[in-house]
């Protein structure tokens, strides 16, 4: 089992990682080309970027070096030998993946998943004193602070990535390979993360890091690859000049027309003014509990029983699983008070798991409030005092013009088995006079490709899916928009023509809130940005804040230590989606 | 009413409770690998046959019990390869594994020996007392080497889950057989091997309650393997509390045994039969002790 | 061996031909329990095909037992299109069995065919439909898992059946009074004289309808359209607001009706009566017919007529090989259709995710 034991190096963990590369890899799925005659070498000790649009093939290449996907031709190198396209094989030559979507058993201890599949063994039992003290020493060297004792469910997003780190280099890994790290932290824990790999690489561990964010490339990698169309387009190596003054922006320059291709550049059309007018959505001393508090009628499986027993034939996304029983009960949005006028875009920001998950959810109605209400055109639309199921509050506020679109795609807006035909309509059926024709306009509104009603939604990019989920939201008329994360997993190109359309709905009258995680987004978008932080707006900024005056507001005032931010990010971990008391 | 709490009722409920017990720890090691069984019925019948029929052939009672556990296992391992394999949903392979075990126990009974209902008797195991007093029926149960085996696997099946690698893996890959896949463990393999120990637990149970009956009687299970999962699903997938919901079915149906006693034929009698079923769906919609179940519960690795 | 036998599946990939896959392995398999318990097995098929299709009495009683599986087999489709298992439609029909029975019986003698008949199908439809919503309600309400409560109500009727039937209605040998005559249904053969002596009814051109009726109305109705999203995703349904508890009852409802019209075909065509066991098995038998016919209503009708003939079969073949024999096959014919047909899905990669997670994390 173990053949590849002859590579492990006698010093273990310590010195040069394995020097990695794609000779001429392709990869297919299906009949889509993914990756296409890719050769690219990464040498140990330093920070690698891979960056691209979204569908460039980054992941897929990623995936390739770690193992995980086999090219469908072409090949791997690992210190100039093939890699077996096994994720055992990969371990066993000292190569680790951090996935974007983590892989973590929500229900194990941190400290259960890090020595999961190398557990340490004592006379038949798990040596855990063995695994605790291997994995702090780990954390400690590369300045990565995880409790180990704590259930994964109850870490931070940040937290959880720091354990998969951990993790990995546990395992012996001396090639870290990180897929979108960076795409749910905020500003703050992108450097610090950035911070340990910077060790790592120091130690003369090889980094791949998969981003789409540029700024960060130019300021912390040590080489750029850009991908476009599956092929690499561009590849560079920084130097310390490089990352500031007028070379780092000559640089960005040149890494976004890397990644833009021939493709033209928008601008946006300067953002309507806000009228003075009378506010269409209002909240007003609003509270919501955590999601699992109540409400058992709402439609999200809660089974106590053999959920997912009927395996394929339920359809739900299994990430909308979420467990029963949670550690903590906090509010998960406190006394929030909000007017947004007609024609006014506001945007919210925080570090993701703030609240602003359980915020959109609350004003679609899935979740009751606790206290508060919310008011839409004068009119009271939600209040706690209503003891109505999840179905006759959302469909009342469908019916008062209230669109929303979720930030989970396929857990709240698209059934991904069902044709896009029927995904343009979804819910709709009874308001609609001429289906054909709804569905003919909204297909064609963002140019959704392929342009084939018949194709089953799973069958489209991340990208198009994301079109049709916008194309459905803005056709409805709305009269009030809340969007959360409308650009997320979308090309640049692509979210300019959301970011367009956003911005005519609010022309034409509609009140739009916002939630991104893209700070640019907000401040492109936005006529002001809140900022939530443990569920209550903690200020109030102009488009023209800076990352660093958002990110104070975002965090506190004070810096924070790792811990605490870990802990000003737990509400996450207590959001549920539909479960069961 | 005190001899509802006599030492011949704890004797009984034990003797009564033993099958219960090892098909819920049999379904708790299932379920917690993410494989749902609700076969536990035809491993049942299948250990319980196989038992007999080995005992009967070769007169050894250890033989028989040995080909019982082993028949248990292949029944419980062809329904994880048939659902880990060929991707057959796990409810239908169940039932369809129900529908097998009963009939093909049945054809073996005519084919082998001639009978539509039951096999020749059996000595079973005896140790201990012969006496009727309570004392000496709770030895004799105590004594009995099934009950025996049966109860130090019971007891070892906390500890292993919690405590050893192949029950954390286990666990793992029914929590998130992805994630437990991207960790480098087989989860094929790994739910091949729990449903081995599953099966190999549930058989246990057959085997008793034929080796109980001195024989083998067509659809002798008797449900017991539906019982044993409401246990599973009350007890929220823990293995002790399952043995422990167990031993209060087995309780009541002592209790309802004695009741036929009394009163032969009443309604009440066979109004009792309900319990376990009505006190499953009334625990089960007041909420009351509910626990998620494992995550991976009948999903795949993606 | 498998991957062979996986890839030699897919070749074969219409849905039809698995069924030829399944027959294949059924009578292979016959052959073998035919020469195990000595019988020739030519013997057995000849003895197989002649209690079936061979003759008008023969096909009368597969189209007898075809209908209880059309019903059952359509109700578990039914459910299934909300992503619910039905496995309580064995409960569901042995009680609405029960009270339609009852009901027949004390129908006043002059009562017309044209009042009784439907007054039965709604005592049927009224009562399947109760006990599958209960399954439903503490399913969509209470969070209940439909598995395990269809399986303790299941053991319910199971216990309380024979009590009704002796204790509640004093019946001496656990059947009920014969119903009116003006409720039982025509037989076929009052129709096709050479079905004479078969207990098919006319409940199976009921059936047959029904199960036209009931796909048009899954496939094109607003509700039956929300039923299929339903059953996909129910959390996006819920978010785009549908309303998933109560599509996910009714769809209980609909199911358990179709259940309890099993009674049609049993009661009031066969039997005049409810004997216990009448039309048991059905429920479970019904989920295999809807495995291999859950995708159109002529794939159901024939998979229903599959299995119709195997279990007339059985007893075609007892005299040379045990009737259980037909259970082992039945078995082993779903396992295999259940088995060829993932099969024969299009491979996706070991490594590669089947449906990767885009949502945030």
């Amino acid at each position: 089992m173990n053949q590849a034991a002859e590579h492990v190096r006698p010093e273990g963990s310590r010195g040069s990682g394995p020097r990695l590369a794609l000779a001429l890899a392709t990869r297919l799925f299906e009949d889509r080309v993914a990756v296409s005659s890719l050769s690219i070498t990464l040498e140990p000790g330093r920070i690698h970027a891979l960056v691209g649009e979204n569908g460039a093939g980054k992941s897929t290449a990623l995936k390739m070096l770690a193992g995980v996907l086999a090219p469908s031709s072409g090949g791997v190198l690992v210190d100039g030998e093939p890699l077996a396209p096994h994720a055992q094989a990969a371990l066993d030559r000292k190569i680790g993946l951090v996935y974007q979507h983590f892989m973590l058993v929500d229900v194990f201890t941190a400290l259960d998943n890090i020595m999961l599949g190398a557990e340490p063994v004592r006379r038949g039992r798990l040596d855990r004193a063995t695994a605790r003290a291997r994995a702090g020493a780990i954390a400690t060297e590369a300045g990565l602070e995880v409790r180990l004792d704590s259930s994964v469910s109850e870490l931070s997003v940040g937290e959880k990535q720091r354990l998969e780190i951990v993790r990995v280099l546990f395992r012996g890994a001396r090639a870290v390979l990180l897929d979108e790290p960076t795409a749910v932290l905020a500003p703050l824990e992108v450097a610090e993360l950035y911070g340990t790999l910077r060790r790592l690489a120091a130690g003369g561990a090889t980094i791949v890091v998969v981003t789409h964010r540029l700024d960060e490339v130019v300021r912390f990698a040590d080489e750029v690859t850009v991908m476009r169309r599956g092929s690499k387009v561009h590849h560079e190596s920084l130097s310390e000049d490089s990352r500031s003054g007028e070379e780092a922006s000559v640089l960005l320059e040149r890494l976004t027309r890397a990644v833009m291709g021939d493709e033209p550049m928008h601008t946006l059309t300067p953002r309507p003014l806000a009228l003075v007018a009378a506010p269409l959505l209002e909240l007003v001393g609003l509270s919501v509990d955590n999601a699992g508090s109540v409400d058992n009628a709402g439609g999200v499986d809660n089974a106590g029983g053999v959920d997912g027993a009927s395996g394929a034939a339920d359809g739900s996304d299994p990430s909308t699983r979420k467990q029963a029983s949670t550690p903590k009960r906090r509010p998960a949005i406190v006394d929030v008070s909000l007017a947004v006028a007609a024609g006014e875009i506001v945007g919210v920001a925080g570090i993701e798991g703030n609240g602003q998950t359980e915020l959109v959810r609350a004003l679609a109605g899935l979740v009751p409030l606790a206290a508060g209400m919310v008011r839409v055109n004068g009119d009271v639309l939600f209040t706690p005092e209503l003891a109505e199921t999840t179905a006759v509050r959302v469909t009342r506020a469908r019916a008062r013009g209230l669109v929303t679109v979720h930030e989970d795609r396929h857990a709240e807006e698209l059934v991904l088995d069902a044709t896009v035909r029927d995904n343009l309509v979804l819910g709709e059926l009874a308001q609609l006079a001429d289906e054909g024709a709804t569905q003919a306009r909204r297909l064609s509104r963002f140019a959704i490709e392929p342009a084939n009603p018949a194709f089953l939604a799973r069958q489209l990019s991340g990208g198009n899916q994301q079109k049709l989920v916008v194309a459905r939201a803005l056709d409805r008329g709305a009269t009030v928009l809340v969007l959360a994360q409308p650009t997320r997993g979308v090309d640049i190109g692509t979210a300019r023509v959301i970011h367009q359309a956003i911005t005519d709905a609010a022309a034409s009258g509609a009140a739009v809130l916002i939630v991104s995680a893209d700070l640019n987004e907000l401040r492109t978008l936005a006529h002001r940005i809140v900022v939530l932080r443990q569920g209550s707006i903690v200020g109030e900024l102009p488009p023209s804040a800076t990352d660093e005056e958002l990110g104070r507001a975002m965090l506190g005032s004070r810096k924070l230590p790792n811990s605490e931010l870990a802990n000003s990010a737990t509400p996450k971990s207590d959001v549920r989606l539909g479960n069961s008391p | 009413m005190s001899s509802l709490f006599s030492v011949a009722m704890l004797a009984e409920t034990l003797r009564i409770s033993a099958p219960y017990a090892c098909a819920a720890v049999g379904g708790v090691w299932a379920e917690r690998a993410g494989i749902v069984q609700i076969g536990l019925e035809g491993v049942l019948l299948s250990g319980a046959f196989a038992a007999v029929a080995v005992a009967v052939a070769s007169g050894s009672m250890a033989l028989g019990l040995a080909a019982g556990v082993a028949l248990g296992v292949g029944v419980s391992m062809l329904h994880a390869t048939l659902v880990e394999k060929t991707r057959i949903d796990a409810v239908v392979s169940g039932i369809a594994l129900n529908l097998l075990a009963f009939s093909a126990t049945r054809l073996a009974l005519r084919a082998l020996y001639d009978s539509a209902s039951n096999s020749p008797s059996i000595a079973g195991f005896r140790f201990g007392p012969t006496g009727t007093s309570g004392t000496d029926m709770l030895l004799r149960t105590l004594l009995d080497p099934v009950t025996v085996i049966a109860v130090l696997a019971i007891a070892a099946s906390p500890f292993v889950f919690a405590e050893t690698r192949f029950g954390l893996r286990v666990r793992a890959v029914g929590e998130n057989p992805t994630a437990a896949r991207a960790a480098g463990i087989n989860v094929s393999r790994t739910r091949l091997a729990a449903l081995a120990v599953s099966g190999a637990m549930t058989a246990l149970g057959g085997v008793h309650l034929a080796f109980d009956q001195h024989r083998f009687e067509s659809g002798m299970s008797g449900g017991r393997g539906f019982i044993a999962l409401a246990a599973v699903v009350l007890s929220g997938w823990r293995p002790a509390r399952a043995a422990v919901l167990c031993l209060a079915f087995g309780w009541l149906e002592a209790v309802q045994l004695r009741l036929q006693d009394v009163s032969r034929g009443s309604s009440l009698a066979t109004l009792t039969q309900l319990l376990p079923y009505v006190a499953t769906l009334l625990v089960l919609a007041l909420g009351l002790g509910r626990r998620a179940a494992p995550a991976g519960l009948g999903r795949h690795a993606e | 061996m498998s991957a062979v036998a996986a890839r030699l599946a897919r070749s074969l990939t219409p849905p039809r031909v698995r069924v030829l896959f399944a027959i294949a392995g059924a009578l292979l398999l016959l052959n073998l329990l035919s020469w195990a318990f000595g019988a020739a097995p030519l013997e057995t098929l000849a003895e197989a095909y002649s209690g079936t299709w061979g003759t008008g009495y023969g096909i009368g009683q597969v189209l007898f037992k075809s209908t209880t599986l059309l019903f059952t087999g359509l109700a578990f489709v039914v459910a299934l299109r909300v992503g619910l298992f039905n496995i309580g439609a064995e409960g569901q029909l042995g009680l609405a069995s029960l009270g339609v029975a009852v009901l027949g019986s004390r129908l006043p003698a002059n009562m017309p065919a044209l009042v009784a008949i439907p007054l039965m199908l709604a005592c049927a439809i009224a009562i399947g439909a109760g006990y599958a919503g209960l399954a439903g309600v503490l399913r969509a309400r209470l969070g209940v898992h439909e598995i395990i409560s269809g399986i303790m109500l299941n053991r319910v009727v199971d216990v309380v059946l024979p009590w009704l039937l002796v204790a509640v209605l004093g019946a001496v040998s656990l059947r009920t009074a014969n119903i009116a005559p003006a409720a039982s249904l025509m037989k076929l053969s009052a129709v096709v004289n050479s079905l004479a002596g078969s207990a098919a009814s006319i409940a199976f051109p009921l059936a047959v309808v029904v199960v036209f009726a009931t796909f048009a109305w899954l496939e094109r109705s607003r509700v039956g359209r929300e039923f299929a999203w339903v059953g996909k995703s129910p959390s996006v349904c819920t978010a785009q607001g549908i309303d998933v508890p109560k599509r996910r009852v009714q769809a209980m409802l609909l199911s358990g009706a179709l259940a309890g019209l099993v009674a049609t075909g049993t009661v009031l065509g066969y039997e005049g009566a409810f004997e216990l066991g009448l039309g048991a098995g059905a429920g479970f038998s019904g989920i295999a017919v809807a495995m291999l016919g859950r995708t159109s209503p002529a794939a159901l009708i024939f998979s229903a007529l599959v299995f119709g003939t195997l279990a007339q079969a059985g007893l075609a073949i007892n005299a040379l090989v045990p009737r259980e024999a037909m259970g082992v096959l039945e078995a082993v014919v779903i396992l295999l259709v259940g088995a060829v047909a993932i099969a024969a899905e299009p491979e996706t990669p070991l490594t590669e995710p089947v449906a990767p997670k885009v949502s945030a994390p």
